[in-house]
């Protein structure tokens, strides 16, 4: 209780609230932007970060993100192009109702069971971190091998793509992970000499090249494709919303639900949350046929996952120090530089940080009713913003950013090289999140893994020896099993036709 | 750019192999069979797997008619690969000539460049620039204290 009091001390303070305030007007701003998404502007965040105190760090990541994804909904309905990957399932729905005239009842709905989707996300994420923390704390090298180990795998598990490309990029990301002074022994691995990579592939700089500058290297190809503004008077946002709560209450709590169970996954975020709870939405419909045709009931599902899976994102990253999406992977990076190893004993050593992240949490997701109304309102000079002047703005941004990082050229460089890497990779079906995964697990995973080996004396049945080592160990397995075999029919499947 | 999968693959597996090898050079732990190089070899090793099969994957492609290389559309508009090579290109020259020139004048000639190049309005884009540059110099070098280089306005900042 003292942790708490103290914790909301530290958050009231008029300085972190600016804070709050400012970063929810920018995540508002780059959700609503199309092209722009919410791991950008966390991306983007983290050199600002970097020099706060540790509350209003965290409150500033909290707040963009838990706006951005919202935000995201808003072009996705006015332009059809969703401002967050977090907004694709549903865009085409939104667009219908704007078409049918019913813009202002969508976006009311998208905002309403968003704040919602997500208070029930941070509910649980209130209950369920202390409670996975206490059972972590008795965790050894071998759990925390196997917790790695599964976290990667959920992570191309649940990518939409193909799974092989998912497996790729993420030993990649892992072999980027072993440039620089390994983690046993301390020799040096892969430097070339050069005593800047012997720090090892910086992190920030890397994200801010893959999925920032990667981004704008798509944006600036196509710059001059003019987005259209559906010309649509919004009126009264929240009209009819209470009586959407009371039909679809149902898909609320199921969307809900899902979200933070899938967004608890290690590796699959908002997005796959969003997409797998339309799909269900559409499959479980009294009316199916509507879907498609502008039909609120999968937009309430989708809309409460991808905010409440936010939330549920950081279960893992605290309790273990896993990351639940690209997101969490940078707020990882954020703990690590603060002095906080995310992970059981930040619960025990650092309390009033753990609650003062509940308690930004909650007024995040309240602030988002008056600044997402007034987002809303205010959308069509948002989406006007040209983006011949935002795009190089932006640029200049993540060059001071990944400068910031190092204070050094190295930073820039990391994140030019990443950047024209990431390109690459998307452009040929590689998906970037597994990377950054394996960037930011690696360390843990080879440490643990090196660890076990040693313990063990490289005997691999040690490894399932302890209860809940076991456990993990065959549930990983049996994910790489039924990945494979998912693969293989897959494989059967594209083969039959010829 | 979109290269078949059998290019891929091979450039991970030539990846792989090349990185195996100067695993090599690590030393061992005095009387531990599990050294530096267990990890990264553990690891090529799987990176070698996942290409062959995606060399695999692009030979079957490429036997029903997948192309090597398949270029995206805007590669064929010149000025298109102009903006994409101007953006890398911004980068690099702050990299090669910041340090001795400083932040402020290569930010602003980047974002003039790319402005005017991107078709903003010469005034519009003079004063954006001119702007933006010093809003993110003091957000960065005077609120963060980031040592942002000062070059040939060191006597002046």
């Amino acid at each position: 209780m003292d942790a708490f009091v103290t914790a909301a001390g530290l958050v009231l303070d008029p300085n972190v609230l600016w804070v709050i305030v400012a970063s929810a007007a920018f995540g508002m701003f780059v959700g609503a932007m199309p092209g722009l998404t919410a791991t950008m502007a966390t991306a983007l965040l983290v050199p600002v970060t970097f020099f706060m105190d540790p509350v209003p760090a965290l409150g500033a990541i909290v707040t963009a993100t838990a706006m951005a994804i919202f935000a995201g909904d808003i072009p996705a309905a006015m332009l059809r192009i969703p401002g967050t990957p977090a907004s694709a399932a549903y865009t085409d729905e939104s667009y219908a109702m704007s078409k049918k005239g019913e813009l202002d009842l969508n976006l009311g709905v998208n905002l309403v069971f968003s704040v919602l989707g997500g208070m029930i996300g941070v509910a649980l994420l209130i209950v369920c971190a202390p409670v996975l923390a206490e059972a972590a704390i008795n965790f050894s090298s071998f759990e925390y091998f196997w917790l790695a180990l599964l976290g990667l795998t959920c992570a191309i598990f649940m990518t939409t793509g193909d799974p092989l490309k998912g497996v790729t990029s993420l030993i990649f990301g892992l072999l980027i992970n072993c440039i620089g002074i390994d983690p046993t022994a301390g020799h040096p691995r892969f430097t070339f000499g050069s005593v800047e990579l012997l720090q090892g592939i910086s992190f920030i700089p890397a994200m801010i090249g893959m999925f920032a500058l990667s981004e704008l290297l798509r944006g600036a190809v196509s710059v001059d494709e003019r987005n259209v503004v559906l010309a649509q008077k919004i009126g009264n946002i929240f009209h009819g919303v209470w009586s959407v709560l009371k039909k679809y209450w149902f898909n609320f709590l199921r969307g809900s639900a899902l979200g933070v169970a899938i967004g608890a996954l290690p590796g699959a975020g908002a997005d796959i949350a969003a997409w797998i709870s339309f799909a269900i939405s559409k499959r479980f419909s009294k009316t199916p046929e509507k879907f498609g045709t502008g039909h609120i009931e999968g937009i309430v599902d989708a809309t409460s996952a991808n905010n409440s899976a936010l939330a549920a994102a950081w279960i893992p990253a605290l309790v273990f120090g896993i990351p639940g999406d690209s997101i969490t992977a940078i707020v990882i990076g954020v703990l690590y530089m603060k002095g906080m190893n995310p992970g059981p004993t930040v619960f025990l050593q650092n309390p009033q940080f753990i609650y003062a992240v509940f308690i930004i949490f909650v007024l995040a997701n309240l602030l988002m009713l008056p600044l997402g109304w007034a987002a809303i309102k205010s959308a069509k000079q948002i989406l006007r913003v040209p983006r011949n002047v935002l795009l190089p703005i932006i640029l200049l941004f993540c060059l001071v950013g990944s400068y910031a990082m190092t204070n050094s050229f190295y930073g820039v460089l990391i994140m030019l090289v990443l950047g024209i890497i990431g390109w690459l990779m998307e452009e040929n079906g590689f998906p970037i999140a597994p990377a950054i995964l394996g960037l930011v697990l690696g360390e843990m995973l080879e440490q643990n893994f090196m660890t076990s080996m040693i313990k063990a004396d490289g005997n691999a049945l040690v490894f399932f020896e302890r209860p809940i080592a076991g456990v993990l160990g065959v549930i990983t397995v049996a994910v790489w099993g039924l990945m494979l075999w998912r693969g293989f029919m897959g494989r059967k499947a594209t083969l039959a036709p010829t | 750019m979109r290269a078949n999968d059998a290019i891929n693959g091979l450039i991970l597996i030539l990846l792989s192999v090349a990185m195996i090898a100067m695993t090599s050079t690590f030393p061992a732990f005095p009387g531990q069979p599990y050294g530096p190089s267990l990890f990264p070899r553990v690891l090529g090793t799987l990176l070698i797997m996942c290409g062959v099969l995606l060399v695999w994957r692009g030979l079957a492609a490429r036997r029903s008619g997948a192309g090597w290389v398949e270029m995206a559309p805007w590669t064929r508009q010149p000025w298109r690969v102009v903006s994409f090579f101007l953006m890398l290109g911004s980068l690099l020259l702050y990299i090669l000539v910041g340090d001795a020139i400083g932040f402020i004048p290569v930010a602003i000639v980047i974002l003039l460049a790319l402005f005017l190049w991107f078709g903003v309005r010469p005034l519009s884009a003079v004063v954006t620039a001119v702007v933006a540059t010093f809003a993110i110099h003091w957000f960065f070098a005077t609120l963060l204290r980031v040592p942002l280089p000062r070059g040939v306005l060191d006597a002046i900042l």
